[in-house]
């Protein structure tokens, strides 16, 4: 109850910002009954059916496989959750705690934030390609691979929170109250920080789909069977004269869906805890 | 101004020394073998075994890393596997493409970016910042490989106006002429970049519009369009010059996609062809160049910075 009055808070009077809230639980919805929803296999072959135009029985039409396209599409979806939530859980948790413990113990902070100021100076998508030529194609490093580039960003932006929150009267109160190290971090700072992650959270999803969609496109992604927006468009690119569609339509939903991201980050953020305003910034 | 420019000169040196030991080691744990991938299908062991030697990779990594290092602090970063020619030459081969490139796309940022910003932040509230900054933040979504596709499906493929791929020297035939190669790429490049600073112009202007000398200078009558150029914009630009950073980083990572998309023979594309080659020198030459210029040019921002804004305090 308490979050659907929340959810009512952030989106009152935003009607794109709603309208992206929407889409985001159709997608999810389209992830977590892909089966249910997708006519055919996504990796069942026909080549007799091969490039046919958007349609009965094949919706978005078919690739030069003969797959059928809408079939991936609602296949790519899922993936485009699991790449998402995937990269914000390891961004998160790792820049998190790199961020939250370089403020805190100020001597060994000094030394991680200066790894971090190493990492970043790697443009986002040199470092990945640089990471993914390490390991093997798979959906693990890919999600690993993005979820270190956000990290870097993530731990910046955490290591100032958590340094002002340091300063403040409650955790002075929490040290003479005798609470520990861990207490202090974990009971009393994290819960402040919910407003930044979540705010975090949502851009890096964002982030997470174009990044993944560009390493598909340079064959340093998902392996190429994998039913991916971003491997639809890079295996259809050389179709694109012949078959238009078929790199329109999973094109349509990488960009939907990343522009409902940011909406919804926008929206999160104007709502956030106004302590942090100056600290997050998004696109 | 100059004893803070020579201080962050030398905070460099550690943080270019450490990233030169990530790429090196980064190179060198990935799997695959340099001498195998040269030598092709047909080699036996010993010519793999004979190469690798000549090539020095039996020996400990820590000795390669010196070797290497101090080649390059001489200007040597090696050579090319699969060129066969030094790895400068081989990147100085990209960069005309490359700078070119680069300035075409900051032209058309700038020539977008800011004038629709201004715009943007002046009807503040109005439909027309509704459609600019809603624009903006829906091209800041779009992955820069497909609007690369559908403009060379449109624009080269449909009406025949541009070429779709590729970039001769400006020094060879048609001259001038041939920039005509990178329109498509740089309008490509520019979209999500000049969108980031559509909403950061209009963000900043917004914010300036607040402060008192903006009252006063309402207050005193002069005229809004004088008021929103001299001491909104003016104050503005001061928050974009900071930005420029994050937008050349970003122009690096899609420079990548871009010119694959293009196949033009520039510095990005030399990245992914060099990792696809297993050309261990040339990706660990370009990575390092392209940090040391990132790094050169997020200072070059903070001392413009400092310059402009007279504020901020150099510690």
């Amino acid at each position: 109850m308490k979050s659907i009055i929340l959810i009512q808070k952030i989106f009152s009077g935003r009607k794109l910002a709603s309208l992206g809230f929407i889409w985001l639980l159709i997608i999810t919805i389209m992830a977590l009954a892909a089966p249910l929803i997708a006519p055919f296999d996504p990796l069942e072959i026909d080549p007799i059916a091969r490039l046919s135009e958007p349609g009965f029985p094949y919706f978005f039409g078919t690739d030069h496989f003969g797959r059928d396209s809408f079939s991936r599409a609602v296949f790519g979806a899922r993936m485009a959750i699991i790449i998402g939530m995937g990269s914000v859980f390891v961004a998160l948790v790792a820049g998190g705690l790199v961020g939250m413990l370089s403020a805190y113990f100020t001597r060994l902070g000094n030394i991680m934030m200066r790894g971090v100021d190493v990492l970043m100076a790697f443009p986002a998508l040199l470092l990945a390609l640089v990471l993914m030529t390490l390991l093997e194609r798979s959906v693990t490093n890919t999600i690993l691979v993005i979820g270190i580039v956000y990290a870097t960003t993530t731990a910046r932006i955490l290591f100032g929170v958590t340094l002002k929150l340091r300063g403040e009267m409650f955790v002075d109160a929490a040290i003479c109250s005798g609470a520990g190290h861990f207490s202090i971090l974990f009971r009393h700072i994290l819960p402040n920080l919910f407003s930044p992650l979540l705010v975090q959270a949502s851009f890096i999803f964002a982030f997470a789909q174009l990044q993944a969609a560009a390493l598909d496109f340079l064959g340093l992604g998902l392996p190429p069977e994998v039913p991916s927006w971003g491997n639809m468009l890079s295996e259809e690119r050389i179709y694109i004269t012949r078959a238009p569609w078929l790199l329109l339509f999973p094109g349509a939903l990488i960009i939907c869906s990343v522009f409902s991201m940011n909406l919804v980050g926008d929206a999160l953020r104007d709502n956030m805890d106004p302590r942090f305003k100056d600290d997050i910034s998004g696109v | 101004m100059l004893i803070y420019t020579v201080k962050r000169l030398m905070a460099l040196v550690p943080t270019l020394f450490i990233a030169s030991v990530l790429i090196f080691l980064f190179i060198h744990l990935i799997p695959g073998d340099p001498a195998a991938v040269l030598l092709g299908d047909t080699a036996t062991p010993e010519e793999i075994a004979s190469l690798m030697s000549e090539m020095g990779l039996n020996e400990p990594l820590w000795k390669q890393y010196i070797l290497w290092f101090s080649n390059v602090l001489k200007g040597d970063l090696g050579t090319s596997i699969f060129f066969n020619e030094p790895v400068l030459s081989v990147i100085a081969d990209g960069a005309e493409t490359s700078i070119l490139l680069a300035t075409m796309t900051m032209f058309w940022i700038i020539l977008l970016g800011i004038p629709i910003g201004i715009l943007s932040a002046n009807k503040h509230g109005t439909w027309v910042d509704q459609i600019a900054s809603g624009g903006a933040m829906l091209f800041a979504s779009v992955p820069t490989f497909w609007l690369g596709l559908y403009f060379i499906l449109i624009f080269s493929v449909g009406f025949g106006w541009l070429p779709s791929s590729g970039f001769p020297s400006l020094s060879d035939e048609g001259g001038l002429s041939n920039l005509r190669y990178l329109i498509l790429p740089s309008l490509t490049l520019a979209a999500p970049n000049a969108a980031l600073i559509i909403r950061l112009v209009r963000a900043s202007m917004l914010d300036v519009a607040n402060e008192d000398h903006v009252r006063t200078a309402r207050a005193k009558g002069l005229h809004p369009t004088a008021v929103a150029i001299k001491h909104v914009f003016r104050n503005a630009l001061i928050a974009v010059t900071a930005a420029f950073g994050f937008t050349f980083a970003a122009l690096i990572s899609e420079a990548v996609v871009t010119e694959t998309v293009f196949s033009l023979p520039g510095v990005g594309r030399l990245v992914v062809q060099s990792i696809l080659r297993r050309d261990y020198p040339v990706i660990q030459g370009v990575i390092l160049v392209i940090v040391l210029l990132y790094m050169v040019i997020n200072l070059l921002v903070d001392l413009a910075y400092a310059r402009l804004d007279p504020r901020v305090s150099l510690k």
